[in-house]
């Protein structure tokens, strides 16, 4: 018995910047990181290995919640620097024909009409594969970078999503399908009776329209959206193609988070089969499961040894100062933010070396062996869970990575037949929703 | 022998002359890039300096309140955005300046400050930003604002906006990024600073969240032809564009930007004026001309639509009502732009409505010919009015071609280099490094 074909993505953590440093196999990553050959390199094996898609995170701030400094964000080079992936994602699709590319863009810091404007282009360039990956604002450092002292209160947050959301959809579709001719004898490019003003006044954002070009291949880019919280996931259930789910604890947890989305996506009038959860993993890969194991080891050792690097995400993203806690310490009943909810809530009750061995933000069970063996731990894990696939995520992202997971994990899953061999269709949607 | 000078293309990322002879495919395939690809290639070995990409983002109703003349003719739309255009086009390439628009009343500064930075290292030091203060309430009605600042309080706005993302590209000092490996040391946080702008239109922390790419800062590009345009170039930019068909109106104006840069406390040696030019040639005179006829003759009636709903958007008065043959109209009023309309009437003094419409699609002054006659005239302009180089466009009628391009590329500019006029190769690492070096 296996489990049903599932799909496979790729989150890079952090973004356009740093990718890996100082370590083994890092090559030249730290020179070289702002040359964009990694990121090709990557789009062009994750589609030899038939990914679905490739998610580049991101945030547009300095972060100093751990420590109120920078320094230690800096000195790691952790979620900083980073650059700015809408225009990374056209050139790893220019060398690709297949594959999704999804660029993070933030509806706190854009206004609907530049992001539309932006995602229909890239749509057009990469002929119907661009996705957005739909985030709010959470740490108020990136807020004072757009003028304001903080950002909305969280669940309001997501209120702004919705508006934009609305509103971003009708300026993509403000041109109808046909509204471009090409009517040489009359000279006409354009029908102007197919080209609408969407005129929109809302809470948080007005627009005019139409969009200025065309509708997308694609029409509506494919969304993906990470809402944990339970305002989150509303959110997910009615926008969402695909979800990236950081829930801890295994596939039980795993099946109770999808059979949610689906329930409310029902609720919200959509087939539960057109919202895709995807599971956050990193898998540890090596030629034998001892290998693999002792390499799980060092990673364990280099975490207790630089506990700071652990927490300095967890910091930035609860906007929670760890650095307040002694290693040994609980995490205390009752401490609350403004920034990612789920995240904070699943420190709760433990103590910041508990959070680091469990390797936090390092995916949803543990993950490791030769790729026989993760293959089969997949398998297993989405026979039980029922669906939708996973999201690799590897914050020490190199070319050897990079490698195992596509030309070594990825066969093993094939030779399972639990993951595709070739695709099926020309979009990225078509291809997400295709099983 | 003359001095050298200094070619550039203006463009936008929109259809080409789909429907020209020589139009293949384009219309279909333009959102894909493609064509501009092949294009910045050609440039890139005819020795232009850069090529520009115009923008905007609106579809125009200026001309009867809708939509219809302005689609017909893909006038100001479609259009997509330049940036996600310009990596690709750096990819393909290796030494071209590429210049992308980006307007200082619908960015945020930070986005502004960051995207061009990232594609500052994209390009490996070849991007350069054409500051557009942008004049449609129509636009600025599609980003939530309902009427755009006055004139020259824009530029107001924009010096602000220019203060703001030089600060974020300067706030990571030389020498923050250490990447020590012993000390597991990657950037130095005493060399990053927030620069705590707050101004009358801007609020903003930082620092940007990487450093600044190559060049540092981008080349500022700009178009500036009010007194508050012309002195924000003089200012900031290292390149400018202009348009002008006399000669002696193009030698006041890099004149004029020279004094006040000057003025100003610049060095004027850091500024390249650059003219709109679109040649036409041909292998023979008459060939040349038969082509010059059809692409900018007004004789094709599409043509003439188009160039009049052009002019109609401008100023906001509809020409078809007026004889193409009879004198240019005088003592017109408008609800639009008067002192557009002004200019343009005491321009057309003279001249009939069709000769004024031929004046207007060729943004520049005539250039006819073979490729030695059109060499000719261009090593003259530069000869009798100082201005630093030449922008070809093709944007009206039919001429945005491969063809065209081709005929530029690989007949113009060739005669231009065995001149010593244009540049044959690039012999510095950035493109300001490549376009202030002569």
């Amino acid at each position: 018995m296996s489990a049903d074909p599932f799909h496979l993505a790729w989150f890079a953590a952090d973004g356009f910047g740093v990718k890996s440093w100082g370590k083994t196999f890092s090559g030249r990553g730290g020179q070289d990181w702002a040359d964009p050959a990694l990121w090709i390199d990557l789009a062009q094996a994750l589609e030899r290995a038939r990914f679905d898609f490739i998610i580049i995170e991101d945030s547009s701030y300095m972060p100093d919640t751990y420590g109120g400094t920078s320094e230690a964000y800096l000195k790691t080079a952790t979620a900083t620097p980073k650059m700015d992936p809408s225009v990374l994602a056209p050139l790893m699709s220019h060398a690709t024909k297949k594959i999704g590319i999804v660029p993070t863009m933030s509806v706190s810091e854009h206004h609907p009409y530049g992001l539309a404007r932006t995602i229909n282009t890239l749509d057009h360039m990469s002929q119907g594969r661009t996705g957005w990956n739909i985030v709010t604002g959470s740490n108020d450092n990136a807020a004072k970078n757009y003028g304001l002292d903080d950002w909305l209160e969280h669940d309001e947050r997501y209120d702004m999503a919705d508006e934009f959301f609305d509103l971003a959809c009708r300026l993509w579709t403000s041109w109808e399908e046909d509204a471009v001719v090409l009517d040489e004898a009359t000279g006409t490019w354009g029908d102007f009776t197919k080209v609408h003003t969407v005129d929109f006044q809302g809470t948080y954002f007005s627009s005019r329209g139409p969009l200025n070009a065309p509708q997308s291949p694609q029409g509506l880019p494919t969304f993906v959206q990470a809402g944990g919280s339970p305002r989150g996931k509303k959110f997910d259930a009615r926008a969402a193609n695909a979800i990236i789910s950081g829930v801890e604890g295994g596939p039980a947890k795993m099946k109770a988070f999808r059979d949610d989305i689906r329930a409310q996506a029902a609720l919200a009038g959509r087939s539960p089969d057109d919202v895709k959860v995807l599971y956050l993993i990193s898998p540890i890969i090596a030629e034998t499961d001892e290998e693999a194991w002792a390499k799980r080891r060092r990673q364990t050792e280099f975490a207790e040894a630089h506990p700071e690097i652990g927490l300095l995400h967890l910091s930035r993203h609860s906007r929670i100062d760890f650095s307040q806690w002694d290693l040994d310490e609980v995490i205390p009943e009752g401490t609350t933010t403004n920034g990612h909810r789920q995240q904070l809530e699943q420190c709760i009750g433990k103590t910041p070396r508990q959070i680091l061995r469990e390797g936090f933000g390092q995916g949803n069970f543990e993950i490791v062996g030769s790729p026989d063996t993760v293959a089969a731990q997949l398998d297993e894990a989405m026979e039980e869970v029922g669906g939708d696939g996973f999201l690799i995520a590897s914050r020490d992202l190199n070319r050897r990575y990079i490698s195992e997971i596509a030309d070594g994990l990825v066969p093993a899953l094939q030779r399972r037949g639990v993951v595709r061999e070739e695709y099926s269709h020309d979009t990225f949607r078509d291809n997400l929703l295709a099983f | 022998m003359s001095r050298p000078f200094h070619l550039a293309w203006f463009t936008s990322f929109k259809p080409p002359a789909w429907r020209s002879p020589w139009g293949g495919v384009s219309g279909e395939e333009w959102m894909t890039g493609e064509y501009y690809v092949s294009m910045v290639k050609q440039l890139e070995r005819a020795g232009f300096d850069f090529i520009m990409f115009e923008d905007s983002s609106l579809v125009s109703e200026a001309l009867g309140g809708t939509a219809e003349m302005d689609l017909k003719h893909g006038l100001h739309s479609p259009k997509l955005d330049p940036f996600p255009l310009l990596p690709v086009l750096a990819r393909e390439t290796e030494k071209i300046g590429l210049i992308a628009t980006g307007s200082t009343s619908f960015y945020p500064p930070f986005i502004l400050a960051r995207v061009m930075a990232t594609m500052d290292h994209l390009t490996g030091g070849r991007v350069g930003w054409n500051v557009v203060t942008s004049s449609q309430d129509i636009a600025a009605q599609n980003y939530g604002i309902d009427k755009l600042l006055e004139h020259d309080e824009r530029y107001v706005q924009a010096q602000e906006f220019l203060d703001v993302v030089k600060a974020l590209w300067d706030s990571w000092e030389p020498g923050a990024v250490v990447m020590d490996r012993e000390t597991g040391h990657y950037a130095d946080h005493t060399k990053v600073s927030p620069i705590h702008h707050e101004g009358t239109y801007f609020k903003v922390r930082g620092p940007l969240n990487m450093p600044a790419g190559p060049q540092g800062h981008p080349v500022i590009c700009q178009a500036g032809g009010s007194p508050a345009g012309r002195d924000f170039a003089a200012q900031h930019a290292n390149a400018i564009v202009a348009t002008n068909p006399l000669l002696p109106r193009m030698k006041e104006y890099a004149d004029d930007i020279r004094a006040r840069a000057e003025r100003l406390g610049r060095d004027p040696d850091e500024i390249r004026v650059l003219f709109h030019l679109s040649p036409v040639v041909g292998e023979t005179e008459e060939e040349a001309w038969s082509v010059w006829r059809r692409t900018y003759g007004m004789e094709d009636p599409l043509q003439v639509e188009q160039t009049l709903a052009i002019l109609a958007a401008v100023t906001s008065i509809d020409w078809k009502q007026f004889d193409l043959d009879e004198p240019f109209p005088q003592g017109l009023t408008t609800n639009g732009h008067q002192s557009v309309l002004d200019d343009l009437m005491a321009r057309n003094v003279g001249k009939t409505l069709r000769e004024s419409l031929t004046e207007r699609a060729q943004m520049g002054p005539q250039t006819v010919g073979t490729v030695a006659q059109v060499a000719d005239r261009m090593e003259q302009i530069v000869e009798d009015t100082g201005i630093d180089g030449f922008l070809i466009r093709a944007e009206t009628g039919l001429s945005h071609t491969r063809r065209y391009i081709d005929s530029i590329c690989f007949g113009l500019a060739p005669e231009l280099q065995r001149r010593g006029l244009v540049r044959t190769d690039f012999p510095h690492a950035t493109f300001r490094d490549n376009l202030l070096a002569f």
